[in-house]
């Protein structure tokens, strides 16, 4: 400030006697014997500098911000983020998309600023085709602040719509949930609703694990969330839901539903259930007939169910491969009488009446262990409580209330037990991997990781022996179509009769297959069911599995070995030498 | 007293240049702040297209669309298990038929033919046998 009087040096010998501590500037201004004109000269010429600073600043921003005009449209884009909650991404097991966000702008209007509601929505239907001309402008009429005109546009009509230059519209981002697969993954993924909260599936299970909080606390609004890794195979979930939907076809069945799991893991590596419905139009989701039979639905498996029946007369170590049970006659209960489909009228042995699939012989068996062994050892296999997965949908097995010995007889064979596809499947991987139960996953997950959630069910001998028993079926019984080569197959059969009216149908058939491969040294199950299949030309006039659900089976397993990386082998010696030799049992 | 003028118009014009120091501090931090929320936007929305070209992508690469396309346009037909071969079940490398600086190498491999039997294909040991 001492530079601002250009008066100063005159003034300087009058204010000798003013205390030498103040000031020139403050002498010269305020000071009692200072000339008046000299004293307005310097105050004038003070408020100039100061005037002139305040205008140079101000001038030097505006020119600063002409030449920057840009770096104000960053903070302003920050602040209108996309409101719908960004959803991590859904990948398959080699990384493939299953689900992903894409970032749409959405159009609003803001009522109160519109000026002509006319001329806004004839411009608007101009670019908009599609748009309800009457309810747009009930809409922006409306007394509102804020109302949706149009979610999801393309940046295109975005464009074109910003180009009407009208007032009071506006754009947001918002995050809108794609899967680019449609139908082929929709059962295991699900789906979500129109504000992307999870309502089906894998998406449901997202949100059950504090997404959804995380959305209502506004922190899951960018993308950088981990994206979540399925067990899934994209590939062999198309080949398999591909050669279902011809089975479906050829067989003229009402659904067909197949999974394919690891069997040392308990991935679950495919899941289809057709009619499925496509993830992108959730409203199919509603249709009952597209429901997911797997987990959703319960069903008598059938003769898959005597795999267990034979694996308990095994492990209980009261019978052995040779053990042999009297077939000759209806096995008669009360006032029923079971029947074998493929009648021997025999004593048959243990992998006879396997491979006959008896109902005699595993009614005996059971039998001969009592009911409540039988029922442990369901209980031990989880046949008997709701299995839980990441899927939220999961079914409630039917269990008899009363458990008598006619249940048990049933029960052998396959019938008067519901239980879940997936969870019937869990039962057998652990017939067949060694004797180890693991809870089927939808999720990546290594063999430690299962071996410490798994539960040793059974011995691993009767493992050994059940693998013998299955691969002995597709060399011998009624899985001979399935047996692929190559891929040492083996397998069971399972046609079960569907209750209609209280009353088992004859002609209503829910026909089931499981198979294992390589079934010496098992890695993969897989397990397929048909619906009501006929008896159609090239069967011979039989509906049962061994004609339908088998070749199915048989033709899947061609097409995604190769892709699960099992190497194919020919010339294997059969079931005897190289299964049950070579672990050291004899029969 | 002329010290003590000094020191004040010292302290004054340090006072000064201090304040026009964080001035500029201030000035750069926001500059910088507005260019680091500009690259911020940049990154979020080539993130969101590349998300979105991921996505068709993924459509474009679905094995239904494949499958289709390929029965129509192409005359390939599903793998046969045989048709699978490991490394170590690969034929050996056969010699080589023309030796080297061989002035007649038609007659050579006509020689050679004669000589031995050639290993060919990747059928199986079992299947070659009679």
């Amino acid at each position: 400030m001492n530079d601002a009087s250009p008066a100063a040096p005159a003034s300087a010998p009058q204010a000798a006697a003013a205390p030498k501590r103040r000031s020139l500037a403050h002498r010269l201004l305020y000071g009692a014997n200072v000339d008046r004109n000299v004293k307005a000269r310097a105050r004038v010429g003070l408020a100039i500098l100061a005037f002139c600073m305040i205008y140079g600043a101000i001038s030097a921003r505006l020119i600063f911000f002409g030449m920057h005009a840009d770096g104000q449209v960053a903070r302003r884009a920050a602040s209108g983020d996309a409101i719908g909650t960004a959803r991590p991404d859904i990948l398959d097991r080699n990384g493939l998309v299953l689900a992903t966000d894409v970032r749409t702008p959405s159009l609003f209007g803001e009522p109160h600023r519109i000026v002509d509601v006319d001329e806004a929505v004839e411009l608007l239907t101009a670019v908009l085709p599609d748009l309800d001309p009457r309810e747009t402008r009930e809409r922006l009429s409306s007394k509102r602040r804020f109302v949706w005109l149009r979610r999801d546009i393309t940046p295109e009509q975005r464009r074109e719509i910003h180009r009407l230059g009208l007032p009071g519209l506006g754009f947001l981002p918002e995050n809108r949930r794609m899967y680019p697969n449609g139908s082929e993954v929709s059962h295991t993924v699900g789906h979500v609703n129109i504000d992307n909260q999870g309502i089906a599936g894998l998406e449901r299970w997202l949100d059950q694990r504090g997404l959804a909080d995380l959305h209502l606390a506004g922190f899951a609004v960018d993308r950088l969330q981990k994206p979540v890794e399925l067990s899934v195979d994209l590939r062999v979930q198309h080949a398999l839901r591909d050669e279902l939907l011809v089975s479906r076809d050829k067989f003229k069945a009402k659904a067909a539903a197949g999974l394919v799991v690891d069997v040392n893991t308990g991935e679950v590596v495919s899941m289809v259930s057709v009619p499925d419905y496509d993830s992108n139009n959730p409203k199919e989701a509603n249709d009952p007939t597209r429901i997911n039979r797997l987990t959703t639905g319960v069903f008598e498996m059938g003769s898959t169910f005597k795999a267990l029946t034979l694996a308990m007369g095994l492990d209980s170590g009261r019978m052995t491969l040779n053990s042999s049970f009297d077939a000759r006659m209806p096995l008669r209960y009360g006032r029923f009488a079971i029947h074998d489909y493929h009648a021997q009228r025999r004593v048959l042995t243990l992998p006879e009446i396997f491979t006959y699939s008896s109902n005699i012989g595993t009614a005996r068996i059971a039998l001969a262990l009592g009911v409540e062994h039988h029922k442990a050892f369901l209980k031990k296999m989880g046949q008997l409580d709701r299995l839980r997965t990441e899927l939220p949908e999961s079914a409630e097995p039917l269990v008899p209330k009363r458990w008598g010995e006619l249940n048990t007889v049933t029960i052998a064979f396959g019938h008067g037990l519901s239980v879940a596809p997936l969870q019937a499947v869990a039962a057998i991987n652990a017939l067949v991997n060694g004797g180890k139960l693991i809870p089927p996953t939808f999720l990546r997950r290594t063999e430690e990781e299962a071996s410490k959630l798994a539960k040793q069910v059974i011995k691993p001998e009767t493992s050994e022996k059940m693998r013998y028993l299955m691969r002995l079926n597709a060399e011998k019984g009624s899985a001979r179509k399935a047996d692929i080569a190559g891929y040492y197959v083996g397998g069971k059969t399972g046609t079960s009769e569907k209750v209609v009216n209280g009353r088992y149908s004859k002609t209503k058939l829910l026909n089931s297959f499981t198979a294992v491969f390589p079934s010496d040294k098992p890695r993969f199950l897989v397990l397929i069911m048909l619906d009501e299949p006929q008896a159609v030309e090239g069967t011979h006039g039989y509906a049962t599995s061994g004609w339908n659900a088998a070749p199915t089976a048989g033709a899947v397993i061609t097409r995604i070995a190769p892709l699960l990386g099992v190497q194919p082998r020919f010339d294997l010696p059969p079931a005897d030498r190289q299964i049950l030799a070579s672990a050291g049992l004899t029969r | 007293m002329t010290f003590l003028r000094i020191l004040n118009l010292l302290v004054i014009a340090v006072l000064v240049s201090a304040a026009a120091y964080v001035y500029k501090i201030k000035f750069d931090s926001t500059l910088e702040a507005e260019r680091l929320a500009k690259l911020q936007l940049e990154i979020r929305r080539e993130r969101d297209a590349t998300a979105a070209l991921r996505a068709e992508w993924s459509r474009l690469d679905n094995p239904t669309r494949i499958q289709a396309l390929a029965g129509r346009h192409l005359a390939l037909k599903a793998p046969d298990a045989r048709q699978l071969v490991g490394l170590d079940n690969l034929p050996p490398r056969p010699p080589s038929l023309v030796p080297p600086g061989s002035d007649d190498p038609i007659g050579s491999i006509i020689e050679y033919i004669e000589e031995q039997e050639v290993p060919t294909g990747s059928i199986g040991a079992s299947l070659r046998r009679p």
